[in-house]
């Protein structure tokens, strides 16, 4: 799974600090979110989809979708 | 109405609490062992062996560990964070498991040199917890470089 947190962060001018506390997670999350080692939960992955206004698929890309 | 805010807040404030002692537990614990340790120093008296003073120093890595713990937990709490969330659990959770997985071998490794070895089974006992103690610190360093991807 792959994400565009990182790119939809930086187009909203948000820090990972911002970010963390808009979805209630610690910086750490959001950086291992960036790099690819983490997935998330369903919650997580909507609250991060709500703070950039857009869906869950247009945030997360499964598989060949990148 | 102004009652039942006074009343919200109040239980806010002690779950506020709650969370901040969590995060102040691990110092309490390790302020604890590193008092039980010394009072055991102390009481041994100065005349130490070398498998002592290496019990001694993988103690202190422990409480070096949990010290490394709670402060992390303290600045997540000043930037407003949680202490805790699910990637933090995920990672605690599967360095138990892994940690508890190893053990194992390490107990069948201690029964094993048991035999071979002029160590009493206090020492040997101890040894062990100490080895499980080491095992699961690895392995939450280990877990939180890798990352946690369970697809």
């Amino acid at each position: 799974m792959y994400n565009r947190i990182k790119e939809l962060r930086a187009r909203n001018n948000l820090t990972q600090d911002d970010l963390a506390n808009k979805v209630g997670v610690r910086r750490e999350t959001i950086v291992f979110l960036e790099k690819g080692k983490y997935n998330p939960s369903l919650k997580l992955a909507y609250d991060i989809s709500r703070v950039f206004n857009m869906t869950i698929e247009e945030v997360f890309l499964f598989g060949n979708e990148e | 109405m102004l009652e039942i805010n006074n009343f919200v807040l109040g239980i806010f404030n002690i779950l506020k609490e709650c969370i901040m002692k969590k995060a102040v537990l691990v110092f309490v614990v390790a302020g604890l062992v590193l008092v039980t340790l010394s009072v055991w120093i102390y009481q041994s008296g100065f005349n130490q062996s070398f498998t002592d003073i290496s019990m001694y120093a993988v103690i202190i890595v422990i409480v070096a560990f949990a010290v490394f713990i709670g402060l992390r937990r303290l600045k997540s709490l000043k930037l407003n964070q949680p202490p805790e969330d699910e990637l933090s659990k995920k990672i605690m959770q599967k360095a138990m498991s892994l940690s508890y997985l190893i053990s194992i071998y390490l107990w069948l490794f201690m029964m094993y040199i048991s035999d071979k070895t002029a160590l009493h089974t206090h020492s040997l006992i101890g040894l062990g917890i100490l080895g499980m103690a080491v095992i699961f610190a690895v392995c939450w360093i280990v877990i939180s470089r890798i990352g946690v991807k369970d697809v």
